[in-house]
């Protein structure tokens, strides 16, 4: 525990707060003087009553603030969600066409190395006319022998 | 227009001529007496021979183009 002086409206108060925490108790004391000083006349207790009047018109004010920037921040929630899905809806895309486009080369590689299964064609194309040969001259045979 | 007929249909167009030839021919009565016009046995069984083959690579053709 710290023990901290304090000087507000021009009378000293001895506070106690945590240790690491003196820095911050001072700078809000200040601005509790600040605004106790602003206030001129009237007694002490009436100067810190205005002063925590003020203190809390600033507390109210900043709070309406906040509330109005909300739906500008919900707002700007919104448009970083959606950039983000159309991101990853883009992405999906790219993933996509890139799956398909290793399909097509696959595909292209396959028919490439084909030739050897194309190439059956012309044997037997050349099979069949050796056969339609032969039977020809059979026929032939067969018409003399009939 | 221009048609193009593939070696393979040209072969399978001759073979249908040829078999319709043979069949023909196997249905007519023969022109002389039987006798005169009988092949000697080692020309039938010359025919019999290819006749075997023809058929044996007709059904190895048709087996390769059943598996592609």
């Amino acid at each position: 525990m710290a023990d901290v002086k304090l000087m507000i409206a021009g009378r000293p108060y001895d506070v106690h707060c945590a240790d690491g925490e003196e820095a911050q108790l001072l700078q809000l004391a200040a601005v509790v003087d600040e605004k106790a000083r602003g206030i001129q006349g009237g007694t002490e207790v009436r100067q810190l009553l205005f002063a925590a009047l003020m203190l809390a018109d600033d507390a109210q004010e900043a709070r309406g603030k906040a509330d109005k920037a909300e739906p500008q921040s919900d707002s700007l929630r919104a448009a970083v969600a959606l950039a983000e899905s159309r991101e990853a809806a883009a992405r999906d895309e790219l993933r996509a066409a890139v799956t398909r486009e290793q399909a097509a080369l696959k595909e292209l590689e396959a028919l490439r190395s084909a030739p050897a299964a194309a190439s059956a064609k012309p044997a037997h194309d050349r099979a069949l006319l050796q056969i339609a040969d032969r039977i020809e001259a059979l026929a032939t045979k067969v018409e003399q022998i009939s | 227009m221009e048609l193009d007929l593939d070696e393979s249909s040209l072969a399978i167009g001759r073979i249908e001529r040829a078999l319709s030839r043979i069949e023909k021919a196997l249905a007519n009565p023969p022109k002389q007496p039987p006798s005169a016009s009988a092949a000697p046995a080692a020309d039938q069984s010359a025919l019999r021979a290819e006749v075997a083959a023809v058929i044996g690579e007709l059904d190895r053709l048709i087996a390769e183009a059943d598996r592609g």
